[in-house]
């Protein structure tokens, strides 16, 4: 191509140049982001099929974030802790378990057992000594145990095939959860060193006395 | 695979399946075939998110899975296409074609289709039949036979199809392996492609009661673990993309001779092509041909137009340049048949042209116009044919050039390319024309989609706040509020916030809207583009 030596000008420059034409002038930078158009666009086209599609696709758009198959990461990094948080975390994991798809139809390396992470730090609890875990956990586990409780009594019915093992954890789950439940209140209540049991109000002391007046009272 | 549609591929993922989904796709887009530890390593996710990606992926038809290239024993591989995810842009017109064929039961099948990818029968006629019921009168539910009905509709006019099984799984590895063939196979391969399972579907759709949410959910829980069985175990449905496509290819041919032509045209050329619907296959050029006597007896009782009319009419479609109809024989009274390739060749040129003249002005158009007609013109002879004046037809030509529309093509009269002695012949060539615009609309589309996701990203506050306060007025009024709490309620947002939120709707909606337009030039060229593939 006779263009060979010019860079990036196109052919038909060449051609002017030899005809004695003058070109018109190259442009040296990349085009400008938003140019001015000579002629302006024409409008869209309304009507009442427009519009419907236009509400089909807003819908469409809507109801596929509620599927389960829109897929968000759980953002663990949080600079402060919200009192949102536990909502939307059970409501999270609504969403992964509504999902149960044919797994024949997919390769075997495919298949996630989704494990709730509650149920797996339960039942990790259950293995391991009450007493320490307990003393762990602050006044917001009472809260979350129960959060947790509410939301497998929902999932009970789910799991066909853990049907039994599910129940054996859940009564486990109860029987600790009234322990916690007695334990927190006792170190709730009192937020002290002392013990509730030891603790003697004096309302018994009158009682006491009044059964034996022979005896003086020092 | 370009990088436009790659991006705009990517974009679709993440509006509709979030961004986990659209990482793993867009990897997978971007660098072919490959199996699930190479996926895991390369975009640094975690295991159990990419292998949920996956999932969501293949049961939306949007990547296929093979057996490694080096024999049975390497891992499975993944492979995504762009096509089927670019078809997402075409949800809301696949939704309102079988609203208007099938009525709003076909409707909310195939949404429940797209929204779901591949489902069972029994399982889209119970969703079906509940969400009709939502929205009946107090007191009417919806039969379920109804919609199975609707549903064997669909399947009979081949709008939906059964999912291909799978190859056989590699459990048993006794047996001899049967030869790995390399192109996947087409559902339509399988015979039973098409046959509607006996299904044992009796119920009415339930309605969900205004409960409170906990009791909602466990009783949908309840409801989703009941061992009813139908019959369809196993037997996956989905949307049968192509013969939309076809429906739609129709739709475009008669809109186009009404335009042209007149309404009773239009109306012969539907005649046509509907009785030729079932012994055409997708990729025929031209219908079967059809003699003047079958289109007369078969046109619309409420279309009563004397027979030497009809004639006519036929002549008049056969001699008009867009080629719609052409003659194939002169037996019972002149044999016709409908140029579809042809047809699709003359609409695609047509949209160059008009995107020429919107882009260009008029002038510019008709020097386009003149280079697709007479193929190969000098500089002069394009001002002389034009009737242009030379410098306008120059700055003209040299601005199509630079923005590829028009191409220049040498004729050396020497072995030395000398500039002198050479013919400059100007051209304009349709193919690849057509396809340097389509990855213009996907970039289109792709700007569109981004500068709607920045707009809702900027108003994020005020779309939120906006949102509480209509979730507020929703509950006061349904717990019966009085009207100066709901005015109340509703001052919260101040006017002038109100008229940005006003904008903001508007706005979106317009970006909306020409997403879905510029979807339909997409068709078009892709058609087009998919029609010379198959003759060539």
């Amino acid at each position: 191509m006779a263009a060979h030596g010019r860079g990036q000008r196109t052919l038909s420059f060449t051609m002017e140049t030899v005809k004695g034409d003058a070109p018109p002038p190259s442009v040296q930078q990349p085009t400008p982001v938003f140019p001015v158009m000579e002629q302006k666009p024409l409008p869209l086209t309304g009507g009442e099929e427009a519009e419907y599609l236009l509400a089909l696709k807003q819908d469409f758009r809507g109801a596929m974030r509620s599927l389960p198959c829109f897929i968000q990461p759980l953002v663990t990094n949080r600079d402060v802790e919200r009192y949102s948080d536990k909502y939307n975390r059970s409501e999270q994991m609504d969403k992964l378990l509504d999902w149960a798809p044919d797994w024949k139809r997919f390769p075997r390396e495919l298949r996630v057992h989704v494990r709730k992470p509650a149920r797996d730090s339960v039942s990790a609890a259950v293995q391991s000594p009450p007493p320490p875990q307990m003393k762990k956990k602050g006044v917001k586990d009472k809260e979350e145990v129960l959060l947790k409780l509410e939301s497998l009594e929902k999932k009970e019915e789910q799991e066909t095939s853990e049907d039994e093992e599910g129940e054996t954890k859940k009564k486990q789950e109860e029987e600790e959860a009234e322990g916690e439940e007695e334990y927190d209140e006792e170190e709730f209540e009192e937020e002290t060193d002392y013990i509730m049991s030891y603790f003697d109000n004096g309302e018994d002391f009158g009682g006491d006395s009044d059964d034996n007046m022979d005896e003086a009272i020092y | 695979m370009t990088a436009q549609e790659v991006r705009l591929c990517g974009l679709l993922l993440q509006e509709h399946f979030g961004e986990v989904v659209e990482k793993v796709g867009t990897h997978l887009l971007k660098s072919g075939a490959q199996n699930l530890r190479t996926i895991i390593h390369e975009t640094g996710l975690s295991v159990d998110l990419v292998k949920k990606s996956l999932c969501v992926l293949v049961q939306h038809g949007a990547t296929t899975f093979s057996s490694g290239r080096k024999g049975l024993g390497s891992p499975t591989e993944y492979h995504t296409s762009c096509d089927r995810i670019l078809r997402i842009l075409r949800y809301p017109r696949y939704i309102y074609t079988a609203k208007t064929l099938y009525g709003d039961t076909g409707e909310l099948i195939i949404e429940e289709l797209l929204q779901r990818g591949h489902t069972t029968m029994s399982s889209t006629v119970k969703t079906v039949a509940d969400r009709l019921t939502q929205n009946m009168a107090e007191g009417r539910t919806m039969d379920y036979t109804e919609v199975s009905s609707t549903f064997s509709k669909l399947v009979e006019t081949h709008f939906l199809q059964r999912c291909p099984p799978l190859p056989g799984t590699p459990a048993t590895p006794g047996t001899p392996a049967a030869p790995v063939n390399t192109a996947p196979p087409t559902p339509e391969s399988f015979p039973e492609c098409y046959k509607v399972p006996s299904v044992t579907l009796i119920g009415r759709g339930k309605r969900q009661l205004a409960s409170e949410d906990g009791e909602e959910q466990r009783s949908a829980k309840r409801a989703k673990m009941d061992p009813e069985t139908h019959g369809d175990e196993g037997i996956y449905w989905q949307v049968n993309f192509e013969r939309f496509h076809l429906h739609f290819r129709d739709q475009t041919i008669i809109s186009a001779v009404a335009n042209k032509l007149d309404q009773t045209s239009s109306e012969i050329v539907r005649t046509m092509l509907r009785m030729s619907e079932v012994t055409t296959s997708p990729m025929a050029t031209c219908t079967k041909p059809l003699s003047a006597n079958e289109i007369f007896r078969s046109l619309p009782p409420s279309y009563n137009i004397l027979r030497p009319i009809l004639d006519q009419y036929l002549t008049l479609l056969v001699d008009d340049p867009m080629e719609f109809v052409g003659k194939a024989g002169e037996s019972g009274g002149g044999m016709f048949v409908v140029n579809l390739h042809r047809a699709l060749a003359n609409l695609a040129r047509a949209t160059l042209e008009s995107v020429v003249q919107e882009r260009f002005g008029s002038r510019s158009a008709r020097i386009f116009r003149l280079l697709l007609r007479k193929r190969h013109l000098e500089q002069k002879q394009v001002e002389d044919f034009a009737m242009i004046p030379a410098k306008e037809a120059k700055d003209m030509l040299y601005t199509l050039l630079s923005q590829n529309l028009v191409q220049l093509q040498e004729i050396p009269k020497t072995p030395d390319y000398a500039p002198s002695r050479t013919f400059y012949l100007y051209t304009v060539n349709q193919l690849p024309t057509a396809r340097m615009l389509l990855q213009n609309c996907y970039k289109t589309v792709a700007n569109l989609i981004e500068r709607r996701l920045f707009e809702t990203k900027e108003s994020k506050r005020l779309l939120e706040k906006s949102q509480r306060i209509e979730a507020i007025l929703a509950s006061l009024q349904a717990s019966g509020a009085e009207p100066e709490q709901l005015t109340e309620v509703e001052e919260m947002i101040t006017a002038p916030e109100k008229q940005q939120l006003d904008t903001l709707r508007l706005h979106i909606n317009k970006l909306d809207s020409a997403e879905n337009q510029v979807d339909e030039t997409i068709f078009l060229l892709e058609s087009y583009i998919n029609s010379t593939n198959a003759s060539s």
